[in-house]
This record gives structure tokens, C-alpha cells and sequence, in this order.
């Protein structure tokens, strides 16, 4: 499903970000991406959402080497990933039935057909109440799962959470995570970066190590 | 991508699904300007002033050349008689000239009788009075068959020429003279204007430019997110147009209200002036045809600058 063939990436500014990455996870699986500071997570994920790409090596999802896309094939590829972020990404004049509604508006799907769906993402993140809030009015946890909603909600096949629990208590990282095991089990595949080790640990996931490049 | 086929999508048809994000980024675009109504009426106010200044010079063009384009009024022709030709004698022309085929009518004013016109007009009887004799030459005013005339100007003038040849005759005077020199200043000033609204288009161009331009800067978040969950460039440029479209049409409503005030301004002056020239000349509006052409071309500046904002500035994100 995501496999990475001896992949580097250099920013033009001459840091080495990742160097000789191999890794291959399978359909429907779920890992853990982890490693210090600095340390590549971040741009491996942008790798794989096209944000960024690699300098040397090849990144295949289903696959198809992703560097052979086109660019305005890009798009609709990104469709098919849900992208959550530490900091939610929400738009703030959006209520959060908007924001979760987004990539369904963007796909072109029908006004009814995206009621029940906003509707059913908002019911496996338990925030069916705070639909017609604004962003502002949430809390850390709430705005992470509008967010995990926005992200589900077209049904990806790739789920990537970059440091999703980075500002959450323990109980709410935790409840997070099995949010993310819950759409795992739906079928779909999720890669997510964290440095929580023992949130990690206590998931019982596979886990992708990621090493510092020397200088 | 197992998932995706998995859970089927219900996307709509691309037609359909088209015409949903048009719909969408329309009344997106015009909720924004109705959520931030201060920017949005400036922007508009500065818009329907640079449109009403050539709108307006139009019109006041469009009225001028109902002067000059006026078919009802048949050209005449004055002669005016050498001041040692007896009445009888200027009639007896007037009776010649009258089985010309191309002369529909003369008409004789004996100079006493322009004289007696000319008190009654100007009452200027004392200053007449020391002049002593009549000034005044006898006229025969000379109405052509303007049918039988192929291009009425240059007809006109062949027709002069032949009457100046008249030993009686002292001066030719078509009146027709006006309407040429008038013809003329309008085409000069048909230029003018047409620069004016060049420039004056190309600051509704700058105007809507940099509004979108800060649309883009104050929506750089939304656009990151849109890129990020895979919105095409089209879907992210769409309310943009839209809001470039509306500036420039509610921009052209706005300025042809304006026009139309400065006109019911103006309607009672120039009618009371046009009585004093004995004339049913009244000021006309821009119409239909040219309300509409305003309209489309605000709208199309609006699209315009628009989408060279759009161009310029969504590449930087």
C-alpha cells in the first residue's frame, strides 16, 4: 500500500531531512511513525501527500510510483488521503458541520448525500451536539476530532495524523488514538507521527523508527 | 485504494457536480462581501465613480449627436442678395430657381420685412435707427428636394456652388454649416472620452486586482486547508471570480443610478434652455442597449482583473 524505496529528501536550503528511507506498509494496516525532533517525521508524511518531493528514491502508493503523477492528477490523489495536523487545520468562520463538510463540497457530492455524511463523521466522533460551532468554541480535543472527522469523512484509503495528540491530555490522546483505530478497522490504511512513546506503546501498533541524518 | 471502493461515493455527475461548486462559489463569494459590508461599499463607491465618469461623458456624447442626427429637419439654403438688386428682381430669381429639379421650395424675405422681424426680435430700434438705410439684404431661403439627393452633404455643397454662380447672389450660407463643425468637435470628443474610459477602465482593473488580491492574503489559511484535502486550482479560484464578477456589476448598477441621478439633475435646466431655442430637443437616458453593455463590460472588468489577481497571487500559496 505505502512503500518507500531508498528515499532522501534534501530542502533547498541544504538540509538532509531523510536519508535511504525503506519501509513498506501494507493495506489496511496501521503503524506508528516515530523518532526525535527533527528527525524526518513530518516530511515523510509529506511525502506521501505529495506537499513535498523527494530528492532521490520512489514513494508507491497501490503501486504506482506517486512521482509520476501529473500535476493537475495531484488533486484528486489527495482526495483519497485524509491529512490531520497537531494544530487541526479548522477554518474559523466554518462551523464545524462546514469544515467536516469540505472535502465532500470539493469532491462535488450531492447536498443531501453530504448531510449524512458530515452527519455519520460527527457521530463516530461523538460531536453530533457541536455541529453548528465555531472552532473558537471547542476544546483541544473537540477541534482534533473535527479534524479527524474532516479527514474520514470522504473515506480515505490513507489516514496521516502528524503529532495528532501533541497538545492533548493523556485520557484525550488515548481516545484520540482508538478514534484512529475505530477508521483502521473500517478499512483504511493509517500512518500516524508521534513521539508519545508510551501512548504508543500501550496501542500495540507496528512501529516505524526514523533516525536523526548526521551531519 | 480498497477503502475508497469500499464505501462507495454518491459524487454527483460532472455536469451536475460543476454546476453545484459554480452555485457554491457564487453565493459563497456573496456572502463574504455581505458579512464585510464597510470594505465592500468602498470598493463599490470607487468602482461606480471611475464607471458613472464615462457612462456619463457617453451619454452627454449620446445627447449631443440626437442634435446633429436629427432626419425630421430638411437642410436649407440662404442666399443673400447683392444690396443693389431691386425686390422684383430677387423674386423673379426666386421664381427661377424654383423650376430647378432639385429645389423643392424658395422662399422670398424681403429686406424690409427682415428688418421689421429683426425689431420685433431684438428691439433694437435705436441702434437701427442710426444706421440710417436697411443693412439688411433681401434672402431667399432655399429648401432642396432632400430626396432627390444622394448623399446630402456633398449634394448640398454642388447645390451652393451652382447658386453662388448667380449674379444676384451676394453670399451662400447652408445650415447645415453648424451640424458639420458641431460633427466635428463630437468626433474629437468621442476620442477623448474613449481614452478617459480606457484609463478609467484600467483603474476598475487595479481596484478590483487589489481587493482580491487582499481577499487571497486574508484566505491564505482557507486556501492552504482546500489544497491540503485536494481542492483543484479551479475550485479555489472560482469564489474569487465570482467576487471580482459581482464587484464589477453591482460597481456598473451603482454607477448607472448615479448617471441617472446627475440626468434628472439636469432634465428641467436644459429643457427650460432647448425652449428658448425654440427646440423640442430633451435629454435622453442610456437605454436599454447601453445599460445592458455597461452592465456586461463592468462585470467582464470585474472577471478581469479578477483573475489576473487570482493568477498572480494563489501560486504564491
Amino acid at each position: 500500500m505505502i512503500e518507500f524505496k531508498s528515499v532522501s529528501k534534501q530542502y533547498p536550503t541544504g538540509q538532509l531531512a531523510l536519508y535511504n528511507v525503506n519501509f513498506k506498509l501494507q493495506q489496511g494496516e496501521m503503524a506508528f511513525l516515530t523518532g526525535q525532533s527533527g528527525a524526518g517525521k513530518s516530511t515523510l508524511l509529506k511525502l506521501i501527500a505529495l506537499l513535498e518531493i523527494a530528492t532521490e528514491g520512489d514513494v508507491f502508493i497501490s503501486g504506482q510510483n506517486i512521482h509520476s503523477i501529473k500535476k493537475r492528477q495531484v488533486p484528486a490523489y489527495r482526495r483519497n488521503i485524509g491529512m490531520i495536523f497537531q494544530d487541526h487545520h479548522l477554518l474559523a468562520d466554518r462551523t464545524v458541520f462546514e469544515n467536516i463538510a469540505l472535502p465532500l463540497k470539493i469532491e462535488g457530492m450531492r447536498p443531501q448525500d453530504i448531510n449524512r455524511r458530515v452527519r455519520a463523521a460527527l457521530d463516530k466522533v461523538n460531536l453530533s451536539k457541536k455541529e453548528k460551532e465555531y472552532p473558537m468554541m471547542l476544546s483541544a480535543g473537540e477541534k482534533q476530532r473535527v479534524g479527524i472527522a474532516r479527514a474520514v469523512v470522504n473515506k480515505p484509503s490513507i489516514i496521516l495524523a502528524d503529532e495528532p495528540t501533541g497538545n492533548l491530555d493523556p485520557d484525550l490522546a488515548l481516545d484520540i488514538m482508538h478514534t484512529f483505530k475505530q477508521f483502521n478497522e473500517y478499512g483504511s490504511t493509517v500512518l500516524i507521527a508521534s513521539h508519545d512513546h508510551h501512548l504508543i506503546k500501550e496501542m500495540r501498533k507496528r512501529i516505524l523508527v526514523l533516525q536523526k541524518v548526521k551531519k | 485504494m480498497t477503502a475508497k471502493s469500499k464505501y462507495s461515493t454518491q459524487a454527483s455527475s460532472p455536469i451536475v457536480s460543476s454546476l453545484g461548486h459554480h452555485k457554491e462559489a457564487m453565493q459563497y463569494s456573496l456572502l463574504r462581501l455581505w458579512h464585510s459590508p464597510l470594505s465592500t461599499w468602498i470598493t463599490l463607491a470607487a468602482i461606480a465613480i471611475a464607471l458613472s465618469l464615462p457612462a456619463s461623458l457617453h451619454l452627454f456624447l449620446k445627447n449631443l449627436k440626437s442634435l446633429t442626427d436629427d432626419k425630421r429637419q430638411v437642410p436649407t439654403i440662404s442666399l443673400f442678395i447683392k444690396q443693389n438688386i431691386s425686390e422684383q428682381q430677387a423674386r423673379d430669381r426666386g421664381e427661377l430657381l424654383q423650376e430647378m429639379d432639385e429645389i423643392d421650395k424658395v422662399v422670398m424675405i424681403p429686406r424690409d420685412e427682415a428688418l421689421a422681424d429683426f425689431r420685433k426680435i431684438y428691439n433694437f430700434d435705436e441702434a437701427l435707427e442710426t444706421l440710417g438705410k436697411n443693412p439688411l439684404p433681401h434672402v431667399l431661403v432655399i429648401t432642396p428636394h432632400i430626396k432627390l439627393l444622394g448623399d446630402p452633404e456633398m449634394d448640398m455643397k454642388k447645390l451652393a456652388k451652382k447658386l453662388e454662380s448667380y449674379s444676384e447672389v451676394d453670399l451662400v450660407q447652408m445650415d447645415i454649416e453648424w451640424v458639420q463643425r458641431l460633427r466635428g468637435i463630437l468626433r474629437i470628443t468621442e476620442r477623448v472620452i474613449l481614452i478617459i474610459s480606457i484609463l478609467l477602465a484600467l483603474t476598475v482593473l487595479l481596484v478590483i486586482g487589489n481587493t482580491i488580491r487582499l481577499n487571497i492574503e486574508n484566505r491564505k489559511e482557507e486556501i492552504e486547508v482546500s489544497k491540503l484535502i485536494g481542492a483543484t486550482t479551479a475550485y479555489i479560484r472560482r469564489p474569487f471570480l465570482y467576487t471580482g464578477i459581482w464587484y464589477g456589476l453591482f460597481g456598473g448598477i451603482i454607477s448607472l443610478v448615479l448617471v441617472h441621478v446627475a440626468l434628472l439633475f439636469l432634465v428641467t435646466p436644459v429643457n427650460d434652455l432647448a425652449k428658448l431655442y425654440a427646440s423640442n430637443f430633451a435629454l435622453s437616458g442610456l437605454g436599454i442597449k447601453n445599460t445592458i453593455y455597461i452592465l456586461l463590460v463592468s462585470s467582464f472588468l470585474g472577471l478581469i482583473g479578477s483573475w489576473l489577481a487570482v493568477g498572480k497571487h494563489l501560486k504564491e500559496i
